[in-house]
């Protein structure tokens, strides 16, 4: 499956992925979270996450 | 001198907290004006069983393990936190004469937080998963004036590690930077962080001073409990705060002791 950096628009070549999986682009090094759009299929897009501190 | 104080959730377990260290606590309270914020993440674990509710734990990319926050466990944690724990500290405290004073996040609008959108765990296979950032959240801003009343006429504040999200909602916060931002807000002296080892160790011995600057390659070596410490420290050294020391709270007279630099590991500029 090829699938589109969002942040370098190269192209990331994966043989499966799931909904949540994070991603790095070997191009830019971005981290990126698979997604699917409206239609179903999958996309990425910049993956927001947090540091280590969650909670107690 | 002003001093905020973490009291780890190793010294609240039992039936009642460390006599020496309450004496101590009685003692230096006499001088100085104290803030105490409390952990306890494993007795919420233990109550969230005892009502049925399993908790799940999520493993960081780092490896850091941490408790999955859903709104029924956020209603528990609030309740265990706020509920059980403050009300034995303070009245604990009470006991010894101390004019403690128990607040969570929400009372006088103390701790308000930001949920976190989204976690980065590891799941099946290994895999790097983003999901739901639950009911934990981040501290954006602490009310410093109410703690300021409230020790300009001799109270001793006890808070909880439990903010009050932007839309009211109960997020449970780290007890380790809930100290770091409460301690920046009214500007302390001095942090001490209660635990239950010596200080922070490496190759088996206590390292006596580390410098706020430079903890980056320290942190790679230490476990990942001693590292959020750490991380918290120097938030609130950056924050305005003079100084933060990990050390033990089973000794005795663990808070003298660490004021007069006789155990313990200093973080400091």
């Amino acid at each position: 499956m090829k699938l589109k950096c969002p942040e370098c628009d190269g192209d990331i070549e994966v043989k499966e992925v799931i909904e949540g999986e994070i991603i790095s682009c070997k191009d830019c090094g971005a981290e990126l979270e698979a997604s699917k759009d409206k239609n179903g299929n999958f996309e990425l897009k910049v993956a927001e996450s947090e540091g280590e501190d969650w909670g107690e | 001198m002003r001093i905020a104080i973490k009291m780890g959730g190793d010294l609240l377990k039992g039936e009642s907290l460390n006599t020496p260290l309450l004496e101590d606590l009685k003692s230096v309270a006499k001088e100085h004006s104290i803030i105490i914020v409390h952990g306890g993440g494993d007795l919420v674990t233990e109550m969230a069983k005892r009502l049925g509710k399993e908790q799940v734990f999520v493993i960081s990319p780092e490896g850091f393990k941490s408790r999955f926050t859903d709104r029924e466990t956020a209603d528990i944690y609030a309740m265990v936190m706020a509920g059980e724990i403050s009300t034995k500290i303070v009245g604990t405290l009470q006991s010894f004469g101390i004019n403690a004073v128990g607040l969570s996040g929400f009372d006088g609008g103390l701790l308000r937080a930001e949920r976190k959108k989204r976690l980065v765990v590891v799941g099946d296979q290994g895999r790097k998963m983003a999901i739901d950032g639950g009911y934990t959240g981040k501290i954006v801003s602490v009310n410093g004036r109410l703690l300021e009343a409230l020790m300009k006429e001799g109270y001793t504040p006890v808070v909880s590690p439990l903010a009050m999200g932007l839309e009211n909602e109960p997020l449970n916060v780290d007890g380790d930077r809930t100290t770091a931002a409460v301690a920046a807000a009214v500007k302390t002296d001095v942090i001490l962080y209660l635990t239950d080892v010596s200080g922070v160790l490496k190759d088996g011995k206590v390292i006596g001073k580390i410098s706020a600057l430079d903890v980056e390659g320290l942190l790679k070596e230490i476990g990942p409990g001693m590292s959020t410490k750490i991380h918290a420290a120097v938030e609130g050294i950056r924050g305005g705060v003079g100084k933060a020391i990990i050390t033990s709270g089973l000794t005795e007279r663990p808070l003298t002791g660490a004021l007069e630099g006789r155990c313990g590991t200093v973080i400091s500029l």
